[in-house]
């Protein structure tokens, strides 16, 4: 606080002019509400950089010792790319789901369904038809750790299908991509319960903590 | 607040200071002004703008109070949806007959096939809850928000342990206006600062989801000279030739104040917070602290997630155990 003081007390010695400038240098940062990140002094330098790169982070628990991390970047329009470590899995294939809410007030089935803006029925991450939220499958090597790098264009860190608030979910069974023949197969891809969640939320760019420090 | 309005309004410029670091309480004293004006003051006038530093001082004690609505205040309402364990008529207005008890309660629209109870009202969550209980149902809130709609207007945060529980539901009943409930568990007896934090990532719990949520239309909607707002923790007027500047100190919006802990370990909050929007709330968090000081990391931290609006979440699945009433898929 005496920091940010002493900059506007520091200016006010000049009068009335540096302190307008001060004023009018605040509606500038409006348009980092969009991003939503790091308001500031500095607000024109960085929000170059805001605008370009979005990034986000989920931390998945559940009710057994399955956790792990999840990384979301997007640069400008371009695709997501998810970096996924998932570690307390038995060895093999799980299904890892976007899905629509972030509420896991009652486990993570309170996460609600597949995220599907589109309205489809379930599929394969490269399927034309598939919800956004589909992922395929994460493979848990014998130590039971799942890691792997998810690029898709349809999981947005912005925008009306902002990823941002949903939850990431990770399946006790392998996704069999809609094309299991099971009654669930096109809703859910039949991977089964959910054993871990966490709600994908709002990260602190990296850049920005050097441009910063 | 009268006599603020006639200093404030022949002021040219206004220059706005906000706290950036969340050390400062409430309650604590506004940063020295430097004594040494950089330019010459009228005598007279200086001593007018000291009464008004201080009476803007007194008053923002009162404002910090009411940035939470009092409950006597008429309240906007809000639709809140349970999905409840109702098999027959007779529990459809036992459900019913027991809602409308509550004060503030204004319709209750039971859907016995769907076992959808459909609340409106400007109630708290606990008091719903609490009255949905005594009738000895299961019940569980699948969905909160604006009769109007809103593109985002209900969201929840969940504290997971493994000390502090906690549910935090924050629901947009107007353009400026949220309500809050929130109900903990494991909360040390005593005073706890809570705050809604810029970033959700708790990779490393509390630690890493940043400062206090303070927009940046929590700054440039000031510009209303003389309509004091409620989030002026402390303002000064200094006169500097014929201009007249006036400082603001800005309480973060994202500043929730207190949590009082109890000596059974629960707590429950339900208030309304003015000029938030839940949308721009999505993927940040809400932080409890260990005391009311802010400037160490918080205790525990949960991410601000969407949640079910009204009608959102009709694909039931009723096990009946009264457990699991979300579809699994």
């Amino acid at each position: 606080m005496a920091a940010q003081y002493q900059t506007l007390s520091l200016s006010s010695s000049s009068c009335a002019r540096p302190l307008h400038a001060a004023f009018l240098a605040r509606p500038l940062g409006l348009s980092l509400s969009t991003s939503s990140l790091a308001p500031g002094a500095a607000a024109v330098r960085r929000l170059v950089v805001v605008a370009a790169v979005k990034k986000a982070v989920a931390v998945l628990k559940g009710t057994s010792n399955v956790e792990g991390v999840v990384t979301l970047v997007q640069e400008n329009d371009g695709p997501t790319i998810v970096n996924v470590r998932v570690t307390g899995l038995t060895p093999g294939l799980h299904g890892f789901h976007l899905h629509e809410y972030g509420d896991t007030t009652n486990g993570c089935i309170s996460t609600g369904a597949h995220f599907n803006p589109n309205k489809m029925t379930h599929g394969a991450p490269e399927d034309e038809i598939r919800h956004a939220g589909d992922l395929g499958n994460i493979v848990a090597d014998f130590e039971g750790v799942a890691e792997a790098t998810i690029v898709d264009k349809q999981i947005p860190l912005s925008g009306p299908n902002s990823v941002v608030g949903r939850a990431f979910v990770v399946h006790e069974l392998e996704d069999d991509l809609g094309k299991g023949g099971h009654e669930l197969s096109l809703t859910t891809g039949n991977a089964g319960g959910r054993l871990a969640c966490g709600v994908v939320g709002l990260t602190l760019l990296e850049s920005l903590l050097e441009t910063l420090s | 607040m009268g006599i603020l309005r006639v200093f404030a309004l022949p002021a040219a410029i206004a220059a706005t200071a906000i706290i950036s670091s969340s050390s400062s309480s409430s309650s604590s004293p506004p940063f020295p002004f430097p004594t040494k004006l950089p330019c010459s003051v009228p005598s007279a006038l200086a001593t007018r703008s000291l009464r008004f530093a201080a009476l803007s001082m007194d008053s923002s004690a009162v404002e910090i109070k009411t940035n939470f609505i009092q409950k006597d205040t008429i309240l906007p309402e809000l639709l809140t949806e349970f999905m409840v364990d109702m098999k027959c008529d007779a529990c459809v207005s036992a459900v019913r007959n027991n809602l409308l008890k509550l004060d503030g309660i204004k319709n209750v629209d039971v859907d016995l096939s769907n076992q959808v109870v459909r609340i409106l009202g400007s109630v708290s969550v606990k008091s719903m809850e609490d009255a949905l209980a005594q009738t000895g149902r299961s019940a569980r809130l699948i969905g909160q928000g604006n009769p109007n709609d809103f593109l985002i207007s209900a969201s929840v945060a969940e504290f997971k342990g493994p000390v502090i529980y906690g549910v935090v539901r924050l629901a947009q009943v107007s353009m400026e206006l949220a309500k809050i409930d929130a109900s903990f568990s494991g909360l040390s007896p005593g005073k706890h600062a809570w705050t809604i934090n810029e970033f959700g990532d708790l990779t490393k719990e509390a630690a890493s989801t940043g400062k206090v949520f303070n927009p940046p239309y929590n700054i440039s909607e000031m510009r209303v000279l003389g309509q004091l707002n409620t989030n002026i923790i402390w303002s000064t007027m200094v006169l500097c030739g014929n201009m007249a500047m006036i400082f603001y100190l800005l309480q973060p919006l994202g500043d929730l104040g207190t949590l009082e802990g109890l000596d059974t370990g629960i707590s429950h909050f339900s208030g309304f917070k003015e000029r938030i929007r839940v949308s721009d709330l999505i993927g940040r968090s809400i932080v409890v602290y260990a005391t009311e000081d802010k400037s160490v990391p918080g205790i525990a931290a949960a991410v601000i997630a969407r949640s079910a609006g009204v009608g959102e979440n009709y694909k039931k699945l009723c096990t009946c155990d009264g457990v699991t009433i979300w579809e699994s898929s």
